[in-house]
Parts: structure tokens; sequence; C-alpha cells
């Protein structure tokens, strides 16, 4: 592993052993991987729970120190379309793989961004190269896998981290880098960061980038900073019926920070609850959320949906529901 | 389905020459080469680059991979089946996609990356079954004329071949069956039934539509080049409209350079389409009235249509009528949203309804008054956006390589580990640009 200093990397688990709260996947695929065998493999869960982290302890294991060579990443979402997954597939699988091992693998992260026809292409390439290569794919839902290669995998579905397994992995990095932290401010980082072990970690680095006192109002800080944090503004904007002013603000906060409809989307729904709406409107409002949602996973343009949402925020700002 | 003849096509009115045999330039480096794409041995050939009256769609038209923009998948695509010919799965290639996209470029682009000579038969060629068998089936089999020298069979447009090309299709296929050289063929519609058979002999290579971005950059780098006073909002204005159809956006590139006054945001024509897309808005939104038909007679797409109505929308309505209207917008867009997805045209229906009278009783009265509708903002600020995160976009691949992560995920990650990204050596790490760091010092 080159070094690294970026603490993802730094203190990401090497062994089975230190890959945390996911006992019982752990104990199915050390078993696999000891029959020098591995299936093709589906790993569903959320982000930060550890399924990259189980790929590269899964070939680490396989190949010892030859790994790289036998090891290939793609992002379906960085590739652009299927046909460069294919051929970067085909590429790789063409030579043979240089261990004791007579596949290589694939990791496919985001298997869940390719559409259902790349779906279906990707299928073919799994059984034109099952001999020389086995996937590992991972996917934050495996509804969004289309059933012929879920069949074709054996799925592992990994939870949300708890917090006192977050806790360990903080306490164990806390050490190594010599900084102070407190009970609080493990409950403050497992909280910012929901479960997401890699942004607990990062949001630990960037604490400690300040102060090696970790507290919780730094951390608080920190996280306040790199949260779509103006969307209570685009709401208050809506809520006080300035509507133009609030879908400005909107592509402007969607444009300059990077953050996609589904994060947007994510961050009103939470901030519902803190607005000062009368309760049965804001049951309404998440309703419509929902409905914005789902639109935007059906391919309708973001945009256009959250203004239809943000109008409908302007009527709540006058006690009426739509 | 976009139809082809936008744009004058050198290659229809003249038949071939008789031998079918086009004298291959060698390869060189100079991208700008004029013409060297089409069959005729045609003056066109000794062309200056600078010859006014050439199209703009010819003379800048991509003659080497390096000079595609936006279709690397299907570059690497071809170069994999011609460097694998004939060891390749299937003998034929099917690049299809909308017009404009690059189709015949690219396969014409092959050929002299990999210095094959190109028999060339498209759409004003009859291409009945004797035809075909007479003139490319010697041909497949033969040896080039030009010594040392392969060959590629280029079919353009093979959804051309109609009812009055009578057995061409089988006996294409047959060709594709028998072929010693590789063969091309490039089509809009792939999914016709006709084509089926020809669609289970070929490996298909998918085109898309070309991003607005991709345009607009070759579009200033053509307006440089021609000494078109540069306008880049204007730029921009062509590529949207253009729809992901290179030809059509440098064709209206051309037509409005040719002016005295090149790129006057004033011209004749676009002042029409504005005229017209205001008098739209204006019934839309002043009237409560049956509006379903009022798209129909509008040289604008319903999808930019749809862009006017929402930058619009809150000019005029506010309240409850916003709401409904935004709601009739959302809904026309959700319908948008499943043609694209599934093809289904007929949801055409629905959307051009939701934003027509949807919008038009979103309202209890008719308004009156005057408004002054602006034109649409997003895709220019979506644009300007994406220049100048181009930085961030490449940082953010290397955090993704780097920390085992996607891209999307590292780009948020960047908001939160910037002072951590700011150290020295983590950007050795990380092997960052000098753009990448000064980026992060910002």
């Amino acid at each position: 592993m080159p070094q690294s200093d970026i603490w993802t990397e730094k203190y990401r688990p090497l062994l089975f052993d230190q890959l945390l709260g996911q006992q019982e996947i752990v104990k199915r695929v050390r078993s696999l991987v000891q029959a020098m065998n591995i299936p093709h493999l589906l790993l569903a869960g959320p982000a930060g729970v550890g399924k990259s982290t189980l790929a590269l302890i899964i070939v680490k294991e396989l190949f010892g120190d030859q790994w790289r060579e036998n090891y290939l990443e793609l992002n379906a979402s960085d590739e652009r379309g299927i046909d460069v997954v294919r051929q970067k597939v085909k590429d790789f699988a063409r030579t043979k793989a240089i261990a004791n091992i007579p596949f290589k693998v694939i990791f496919l992260d985001e298997a869940d961004a390719l559409t259902k026809e790349a779906q279906q292409a990707l299928r073919r390439t799994m059984e034109n190269y099952a001999n020389t290569c086995r996937f590992v794919m991972s996917c934050n839902y495996s509804s969004r896998i289309i059933d012929p290669i879920q069949s074709r995998c054996v799925i592992f579905r990994f939870k949300l981290l708890e917090k006192k397994d977050v806790a360990v992995v903080i306490r164990r990095i806390a050490e190594a880098e010599k900084l102070t932290i407190s009970e609080e401010a493990i409950t403050q980082l497992y909280e910012a960061s929901e479960g997401d072990c890699r942004r607990a970690v990062n949001l630990l680095q960037a604490t400690a980038s300040v102060s090696p006192d970790i507290t919780p109002d730094m951390i608080n800080m920190i996280s306040a900073k790199a949260q779509p944090k103006d969307m209570r503004v685009v709401l208050d904007y809506a809520l006080a019926g300035d509507f133009t002013n609030s879908r400005d603000k909107l592509l402007d906060v969607m444009l300059t920070e990077s953050i996609s409809g589904e994060d947007v989307i994510k961050a009103i729904q939470k901030e519902i609850w803190n607005l000062q709406i009368e309760p049965e409107i804001k049951v309404r409002l998440t309703e419509k959320t929902g409905e914005t949602e789902f639109r935007m996973t059906e391919g309708s343009d973001e945009f256009v949906q959250l203004q239809a949402l943000l109008a409908s925020f302007v009527l709540a700002g006058q006690g009426k529901a739509t | 389905m976009p139809l082809e003849p936008q744009t004058p096509n050198p290659q229809s009115p003249e038949p071939p020459p008789p031998q079918n045999q086009y004298p291959q330039e060698p390869p060189t480096p100079n991208q700008q080469n004029p013409n060297p794409a089409t069959l005729e041995p045609t003056p066109s050939q000794n062309q200056i680059p600078n010859t006014p009256y050439q199209p703009f769609a010819e003379k800048y038209r991509a003659t080497s991979f390096s000079s595609l923009v936006g279709q690397d998948t299907a570059i690497e695509t071809i170069k994999d089946f011609i460097q694998n010919f004939p060891k390749t799965k299937k003998r034929a290639l099917l690049l299809h996609g909308p017009a404009g996209t690059g189709k015949t470029s690219i396969a014409l682009a092959a050929a002299k990356e990999f210095d094959l000579e190109v028999l060339e038969l498209n759409a004003s060629d009859l291409r009945n079954r004797a035809q075909l068998e007479e003139r490319l089936k010697p041909a497949s089999q033969q040896q080039s004329l030009f010594k040392n020298k392969g060959k590629i069979l280029l079919m353009d447009e093979v959804d051309g071949v109609t009812g009055s090309d009578r057995g061409g299709i089988p006996e294409l296929v047959r060709l594709i069956k028998e072929t010693k050289h590789p063969i091309i063929m490039t089509c809009n519609d792939v999914w016709q039934s006709k084509l089926s058979p020809v669609r289970s002999q070929s490996q298909l290579i998918e085109l898309r539509p070309l991003s607005t971005q991709t345009i607009a950059a070759l579009l200033t780098k053509v307006s440089l080049q021609e000494s078109i006073k540069e306008n880049q909002h204007f730029l921009n204005q062509i590529a949207i409209k253009s729809q992901g159809d290179i030809r059509a956006a440098l064709n209206d590139l051309q037509a409005y350079a040719s002016g005295d006054n090149p790129l006057d945001p004033d011209v004749d024509e676009k002042r029409d389409v504005e005229e017209s897309i205001f008098n739209i808005l204006k019934k839309i939104f002043k009237d409560r009235d049956d509006v379903r038909n009022l798209f129909d007679s509008s040289s604008l797409s319903l999808d930019e249509i749809l862009l006017w109505i929402e930058e619009n929308t809150p000019r005029e309505y506010h309240n409850e009528a916003l709401a409904k209207a935004m709601l009739a917008l959302a809904n026309a867009d959700r319908f948008r949203g499943r043609i694209y997805k599934n093809q289904s045209w007929r949801f055409l229906v629905y959307q051009n309804l939701f934003q027509s009278n949807g919008i038009s009783f979103a309202k209890p009265a008719p308004l009156d008054g005057f408004t002054k509708y602006e034109r649409p903002k997003r895709i220019l600020k979506i644009w300007l956006n994406n220049q100048k995160i181009a930085k961030k976009k490449t940082l953010a691949q290397k955090l993704a390589r780097h920390t085992h992560t996607n891209t999307k995920r590292a780009l948020k990650d960047i908001n939160l580990l910037k002072p951590v990204l700011q150290q020295t050596q983590v950007q050795e790490q990380l092997r960052l640009s000098d753009d990448e760091r000064a980026f992060l010092e910002k």
C-alpha cells in the first residue's frame, strides 16, 4: 500500500478481524476465501460500512503481495457507460491471474448506478469471463440490481454500523494520532456521520487538522461547514414567499457545492421538522418530499422536481397545504 | 427521431466514381485538413482551409480519433474491432445514434488512423441486391488496390436501404458473413425491424448526443479559427439549440457568421424564435384558455419550451397558482423522463398537456399587464459552473482512486477534507497538479 496520510486509507482495516460490525458476513466470506475460491459477490448496504474494505481484504488474502496485479476497481458511476466497463473488464480478464489462483477479481463499485440495459450487458460479461474473473459488486440498494445478476451472486447485506463499532475505530485512530477526545465528542462524531465510518473518520481528521483536542463543538463547527448548509436559507426564502430567490439559491448551492438532488432532498426532509409550521403541514410536505425523491430516482429532472417542492413550501409558509 | 438531411450532404448529388476506390491520403497530423472524408475525389480535397463556401460541418469534420470529441467509448470499441479483425466475434460494426453525433466521422477517422482504404456506399447509391453483389462483393473479397493497404467497407445510413433496394438487407447479411475486410455500417434507428437480421450479425456501438458543453467548446474553437467575433453566450445558445447534433450546430454557426454582422445576437432568425416564444409564454401565462395546440407552430422543442416556462413562471404566478403551475411542470418533466427512459413517445401527449393547459389553468383567472420574459438561464449556469469546477473534478477523481471510492463521494469528501488536502505530503501522495493545488488554496 502506498503510504497515505488520509486516515480513511491509513487506518483502513487490512484483516478480516479488524472489520467491525459485520461479524456474520466476515465469518462467511472468510470461509469462502479460505477455500481459495469465491463466487461472484454482491455487497449491499449504505455508504461507509465496509464494502470496499471487505473487497480489498478479500483480494489481499487471496493474492498476498500480488493483489494489485489481480484486482481491478471500477466505478459504475464514474466510468462512462457500460462499454468502458466492458472494455476494461475484457482487457483485464484477457490475461491469466499471476498467482496460484485461476481467477482475478473485479470490484464494481456502485453497481446500482448502472442502467437496466447496462446491467443486462454486464450479465453476459459475467458469464463470458466466469472462468477468469470473479465480480465483487457493491450497491446501496440491491433492489436496483436486476434479478439475473442477483441470482448469479452471493448477496451480503451490510448493516449500518453501531455506535460502539464506530467508537472503537475512533479511539484506535485517536490513540495512534495522539488526540484527546471525550466520550461526548465520540457521540457527536457518530451522530454527525450517521453510521458512515468513512465520514466519521474524515470528520475526525478534518477536526484534528485544526486542533488535536477534539471537542463536540469543534466537530459541530467542522461538520456544519461541509453540510449543504444553505438548504435552510433556501427553505426560509420559500416560506417567506420569495420563490425566485429560493430557487436561485438552490441552483447556486447545488452547482457550487456539487451536491446532487438526492442530497438536497435528504437535507430538506430532515429540515422540515425543524421549521416553524403546523405539524399537519409538515406531514403533507414530507409526503411531497418523498414523492419528489421517488421521481428523481425515476429519471426526472432534479431541478424541475425540486422547484415544484419549493412552491409547496411557499404555500406552507402561508399556513396552507397543497 | 431526428432526420439527417438538415445539412447539405456533399455525397448525395454525385454518383460514386466507377472504381469505388478512394485514393487515401497518407495519414497526416493536420487536423484541419478539409474533407478527406468524402468518397469522391472531388475538388474539396484541394481546397484550402479558408475557402468561404465550404460548409463548416465538412470543413471541421473530425478526421482523426484525437479530434473527435465526446465519443471516447465508441472510439475504443472501433479500435478494438479493427485491430482484432477478423478474430472479432462479429464481422461487422453497426454505429447507431441520432444525426450529427459523428457516426460517419468515426468510421472515416478509423480508416485514417489505421491507414485503410475506404469503400463507401451511402443512401444515394442504389443498394439492391444486384448492386451490392456487383460492387461490394468483389471488394469484400479482394485485396486492396494499393499494396499493403487494408480496406474497410463503409455502408453509410443502412436504414436508408429501402423497399426499392430489393434484397438489399439479405445480401448485406450474406456479405457480412463472407467478408475479408471489416464492414462498418451506420444508421439512426437500429431497432427498426427491417434491420434485425443485420443487427444480429453486427457488433453495435451507440453514439450518444454530444453534451452541450462539448459542442460549445467546439464552436468556440471554430469561431477562433474562422476569426468570428466570439460571444460565448451566443455560442452556448447555438449549442443548446442543437440538442447534441454537432453538424446542426456548425451549420447554425456558419449561417449566423456569414452575415456582415457576425454573431450579433439580434440575428433575424433568432429574433423570430424569441418573438415566437414570447408570444407563446404570453398566451400561456396571461390567458386562461385551451392552449394545447400552441406549441405546434413553434420551432422550439417541447423540452426547450419547458425550460422557458420554468424560468418565467415565478414572474407571472404566485402562491397557489405558482404551486399548481410548478406541479404541472414537474408532471410534464416526469413524462419527459419516461419518454427518454423507455422511448415511449406516446407520452409526449402528456408532457404537452401538462406544460400547456396545466400551466394556463393553474391560475384562477386571466392576467393582464406586461411581463418581461427572460431566456432560460439554468443551462448556461450549469455550463459556466462546470468550467469553474473542472479542477475540483479532477481532484475528486484522484482522491477517489486513492481512497477506493467513487468520484461523487470524493466530491463531497473534499469539502470536509480541504484542510487535510492542503498538507504538502498529502498533495504529493495524491500527485496533485499545480492547478489542483491552487484550487485548494482558494
